[in-house]
């Protein structure tokens, strides 16, 4: 298929390394499929030489040559049973190994995408990437053997069957050709349009409960919690609709190619029904097994769309990998909206609400593309450069925090995955919180659950605050640094800043309501709201 | 006393208990339960299942007197009615079923979106878990319901009648294929068992990874921020390699016990052939006690491969009843635990007074208190102290929604450790909204108020101007990253959506942070206004929301 698809380039190149795995899997299926056909077809043509031998009289029976095919049944038996175990085991393997590399890629290709894409994508928009449409993929690599597996069931079959006659074998083939044709051209309009309805039916239901999931607190205090159970079964109505249906184009399809099967064991009994009974015999059971070989492969053919689909969606997701050349200068003068900054200057950034002063930080880090004309970095304009470009240049701490869920030390570690235990007490001592942290019961690798919710506002606050301090950046962004502090400890915290600003030289933008961080400014720049902005 | 808070500790435990360990017998009690409680009943897919026997039965005959002939016309036409009617009634099954699983898997998840969305804080879980319970673990049970449930089912009831058929042709045939069956079983329950410990721990690990992708996707902006990709993609490729290598494990089992059911499923084709052989041949060691013709020993081959089938078809969904008995084992305590009832919201009644007796809360892994006090009716209490005092847990805790290590709080003359959330209306530091309008959010919380009231109520907290600024004004649609908004304006909004609930109770945490000191007595007045028909509990670090206070209590 299309080569240009990220999702298909990424699992070519896991599945060429294990081959291996991929090979035994399909010798196996092979095995299995070819002596489940022959058992069957040997178990029949024995049993009708034996009843003609057996009526023909003692020397016929002392003629039959009962060994050979006694000993067959027993040997096909056995394959059978062990190639299936071959098949399913190696299959597997291969497709899990293959797919636990898919799930980080995933997550790698979502952290180099533009920001406005990786960021738009809610919680439940990426689990459903993460679970239904990785699985889709994993089914398709196990079923990756089935169609060598379908050909040595209706190879066997067909050669068994030319022995009773090759017209037979040819309308044992023919009906064969048209459950696959019915199961490669009705699968796509029967369940195709569905099987899309129901993956994006689950998408939306994590999205409600996404929604309305943290909103618990408020919900219950205001007597919603029943409307937004309802809001969610709502998705869920639409999910159950395209659900069925999709299992109804299913169920139809495995009906049409029943039939088509029937009607090929039908073809099969009529042409041979003038052939001796030995051969007949097999010629029939080798059909009705061959057909049943043959079924992993209509099942793969059948989920074709699905396959599709959720590779369309993963493409998305990953996207094409954008160029990241190079990083800023880390002694590069900064240009804000005119205002030039030398590394170590302090600036504080003030105007009223929704003005637009969260938004000027995001563009500097990379997290919202840079507005033309208002960024400059040692001369370049940031919107020219990729983004994450400047990232290096910057520690940050944003106004919600931004905590993974984990501990106090693994949210410190995400700014310097090598730093000790003295230089994490550092820094939770210069934010202030290291008291607290020592207080906790298991200290910095204390759980501090979803987004730091065991953290009051304040300490979730001086957390990112502490995080920010230990990655060694030119200049600190803080976003609102000390709201939700009691007078004391904001005093205590700007003081800590104030030193460790003289100390390391850092440059210090700073957004805040309060006066106490404003002080430590030695500029100021108003920005405008947005509409203000505008008609000016 | 000491009854007293030893029953409302209980009440809180139970509260608590949401998680218990693995329990195969509750799984299956609870699956039982639920697949009954559906609204399709079963007894149509067992009709089918005996209408698709019996036409296997008249396809082996007609397959047998086909071959053997004289009447071969008539045979083929029997053979093509058998195959036709064994198609139809697979498609009909396969369609009850899945209606069947449907109205089951909706059940269920009614009930567990409910007791998530009803869970207050204090609940450990991460939010990507608690998707994934509500989607792909209640989907989960799709697959049991729907493919397993009917494939069990078949399972039960085709073999005996297919031995019973092929005992009409030859009861030494129909006895070795009951034969098989022991050592089958016995292969069968010793996998079974083990396999089971295997799927919970695949389970566990698979919600591990989900949730822990959905935190690292949430949080994107800030591990872009500290160029941390490489490490938490490392974290991501170490929790997506352990849901592998317990994937694995799980399915080296499940293959074990198919390959012993293609062993057996094998053996007995290959026995029945053989038997029917020598004995057409004459040359059985053992004297028979039956004499087979060519027809009887067919009919009786051909029926062998259909004994095993129905339990092939089980095997293939064994891996839908793992998933499916682990999934209820995790849902079964939200399922079936008791909703919390959604009191009408009151009108506004007396406002009620709060008594703390030896309180003392647990929030994470936090402790406070023990407080004793008593908070008047009709105040203006204000809480204070050095942040990470536990001022906003004590506020959850007077609503019922934090629990309560030791001692008790009564609100008015509710009962201790009762939900007081539908007397109070809630204003949180990080406040959360529905998907929807502004307009629609402040209706949700005070039904039946006017758009030209709840106007009001947003120019008097100082949302003004930011509806102005925005052209859809009330009309602007938030989402559920809250965007659309600004810190300063979502708190706002909070406190506007707090004070239009007509509610006796009034909770507000941190009302007037990021205020400008204008700005603030604004709040302060609208606020001080509240109180007297309300009780008003505010945590806040504002000298002045302080002074203006008639109770101050203040925690160290």
């Amino acid at each position: 298929m299309s080569e240009r698809s990220p999702t298909r380039r990424f699992l070519a190149g896991q599945l060429r390394r294990r081959r291996g795995d991929l090979l035994l899997a399909t010798v196996a299926a092979v095995a299995a499929a070819g002596s489940a056909t022959l058992l069957l077809g040997v178990s029949g043509w024995f049993l009708a030489g034996a009843a003609l031998a057996g009526l023909a009289g003692p020397a016929a029976v002392q003629a039959f040559n009962y060994l050979l095919p006694s000993a067959g049944l027993r040997a096909f038996a056995i394959l059978r049973t062990v190639g299936r175990y071959g098949e399913r085991l190696f299959g597997h393997r291969a497709a899990l190994q293959a797919l636990a590399a898919l799930r980080p890629a995933l997550f790698a290709g979502l952290a180099a995408a533009p920001a406005r894409r990786a960021l738009a994508l809610s919680a439940g928009e990426a689990s459903a990437r993460l679970v239904q449409d990785v699985d889709a993929v994993e089914t398709a690599v196990v079923r990756r053997p089935a169609p060598w597996a379908a050909a040595a069931a209706a190879g066997a079959a067909a050669a068994v069957i030319a022995l009773a006659s090759p017209w037979a074998a040819l309308v044992f083939l023919a009906g064969l050709g048209l459950q696959l044709a019915a199961a490669a051209r009705l699968a796509p309009p029967l369940t195709t349009a569905p099987a899309h309805a129901q993956l994006a039916a689950a998408g939306r239901l994590k999205d409600a409960l996404g929604a309305y999931g943290p909103a618990a607190v408020e919900l219950h205090c205001f007597g919603l919690a029943e409307r937004a159970v309802d809001a969610v079964m709502a998705e869920d109505a639409a999910l159950s609709v395209a659900a069925l249906r999709r299992q109804a184009g299913e169920a139809a399809l495995e009906l049409i190619e029943t039939l088509a099967g029937a009607a090929a064991v039908l073809g099969v009994a009529v042409v041979v029904r003038d052939t001796p009974m030995p051969l007949s015999a097999l010629a029939v059971l080798a059909a009705l097994a061959g057909l049943e070989g043959a079924a992993s492969l209509l099942r793969a053919a059948e989920e074709r769309s699905r396959l599709d689909a959720a590779i369309e969606r993963l493409d998305a997701a990953i996207g094409d990998p954008t160029p990241r050349g190079g990083a800023a200068p880390a002694d590069a003068d900064l240009w804000i909206d005119g205002e030039r900054l030398a590394p170590g200057a302090r600036l504080a950034i003030a105007g009223p609400s929704g003005g637009g002063k969260t938004s000027l930080l995001l563009m500097l880090v990379g997290l919202r593309e840079a507005e033309a004309g208002r960024i400059r970095i040692g001369g370049v304009a940031l919107e020219d450069q990729p983004p994450g470009w400047a990232r290096g240049l910057f520690a940050y701490a944003p106004q919600d925090a931004g905590l993974i869920s984990g501990t106090v030390a693994e949210n410190l570690r995400l700014a310097d995955p090598a730093a000790d235990d003295a230089a994490l007490w550092a820094a939770l001592d210069e934010a202030q919180l290291a008291e607290r942290v020592r207080r906790l019961p298991q200290g910095p690798d204390t759980w501090i659950g979803d987004a730091g919710a065991t953290l009051s506002g304040g300490e979730r606050r001086r957390l990112a605050l502490a995080r920010a301090y230990l990655r060694d950046a030119p200049w600190l962004l803080l976003d609102e640094p000390t709201e939700g502090l009691d007078q004391a400890t904001e005093r205590a915290v700007v003081a800590a800043l104030a030193a460790r600003l003289a100390r390391t030289g850092q440059g210090l933008i700073v957004v805040s309501h309060r006066d106490e961080p404003l002080r430590l400014a030695s500029r100021r720049l108003e920005v405008q709201p947005f509409a203000a902005r505008q008609a000016t | 006393m000491g009854i007293y808070i030893d029953t409302c500790l209980d009440a809180q435990l139970r509260k608590l208990s949401s998680v218990t360990p693995y329990d195969a017998k509750l799984a299956r009690r609870a699956l039982k339960v639920w697949g009954r409680g559906a609204d399709a009943p079963e007894w149509p897919v067992a009709a089918l299942i005996l209408v698709n026997v019996a036409a296997a039965a008249g396809f082996a005959g007609a397959l047998a007197a086909a071959i053997a002939g004289p009447a071969r016309g008539p045979a083929i036409a029997g053979l093509a009615a058998a195959l036709g009617i064994r198609a139809a009634a697979g498609w009909a099954t396969q369609r009850l079923a899945a209606r069947r699983a449907r109205a089951a898997t909706s059940a269920v998840r009614r009930r567990v979106a409910g007791a998530i969305l009803a869970r207050g804080r204090g609940d450990p879980s991460t939010l990507g878990e608690r998707i994934a319970a509500a989607v792909d673990e209640v989907e989960a049970l799709e697959g049991y319901f729907g493919r397993y449930a009917p494939a069990a089912l078949e399972a039960r009831l085709a073999p005996p009648l297919i031995a019973a058929a092929a005992a009409l042709a030859s009861p030494v045939a129909a006895a070795i294929l009951i034969v098989t069956l022991i050592p089958f079983g016995a292969a069968m329950a010793l996998a079974g068992g083990a396999a089971a410990v295997e799927s919970r721990r695949q389970f566990e690990a698979l919600a591990r990874l989900s949730g822990l992708f959905v935190d690292r996707v949430r949080a994107l902006p800030a591990i872009l921020a500290f160029q941390a990709e490489a490490a938490e993609t490392g974290r991501v490729a170490a929790a997506s390699a352990d849901v592998a290598r317990r994937t694995l494990g799980v399915l080296r089992i499940a293959f074990v016990s198919s390959a012993a059911l293609e062993f057996f499923a094998a053996l007995s084709v290959a026995l029945v052939a053989v038997y029917c052989g020598f004995s057409l041949l004459g040359l059985l060691p053992f004297p028979a006690p039956e004499t087979l013709d060519f027809r009887r020993a067919f009919f009786a081959l051909a029926l062998a491969p259909e004994f095993y089938a129905p339990m092939r078809r089980l095997a293939g969904a064994y891996h839908e009843k793992q998933l499916g008995e682990a999934a209820a084992a995790r849902l079964a305590p939200l399922a079936d635990g008791p909703l919390p009832a959604t009191p009408a919201t009151p009108a506004l009644s007396d406002p009620p007074g709060i008594r703390l007796e030896g309180a003392t809360l647990r929030f994470g892994e936090l402790a406070i208190g023990p407080i004793d006090t008593t908070l008047p009716a009709g105040g203006l209490i204000a809480l204070t102290g050095p942040t990470g005092s536990g001022k906003s847990t004590l506020m959850a805790a007077i609503l019922g929604l934090a629990p309560l290590a030791a001692g008790a709080i009564r609100v008015g003359d509710l009962p201790c450790g009762a939900d007081a959330a539908h007397l109070a209306a809630w204003a949180g530091q990080q406040p959360v909204f529905l998907p929807g309008t502004i307009l629609d959010n402040l209706q949700a919380a005070a039904p039946g108020i006017t758009r030209e009231a709840a106007f009001r109520m947003a120019t008097a907290v100082g949302l003004g101007p930011a509806l102005a600024a925005r052209p859809g004004g009330l009309d602007t649609v938030l989402d559920e990253r809250g965007s659309g908004l600004s810190g300063g304006e979502r708190r706002r909004l909070a406190l506007a959506r707090a004070l239009l609930k007509p509610a006796p109770l009034l909770m507000l945490d941190e009302p007037t942070a990021d205020l400008d000191p204008a700005a603030e007595a604004e709040i302060v007045a609208l606020i001080r206004e509240a109180a007297g028909r309300r009780t008003v509990i505010v945590a806040t670090h504002s000298p002045a929301l302080a002074a203006a206070a008639d109770w101050v209590v203040a925690l160290a």
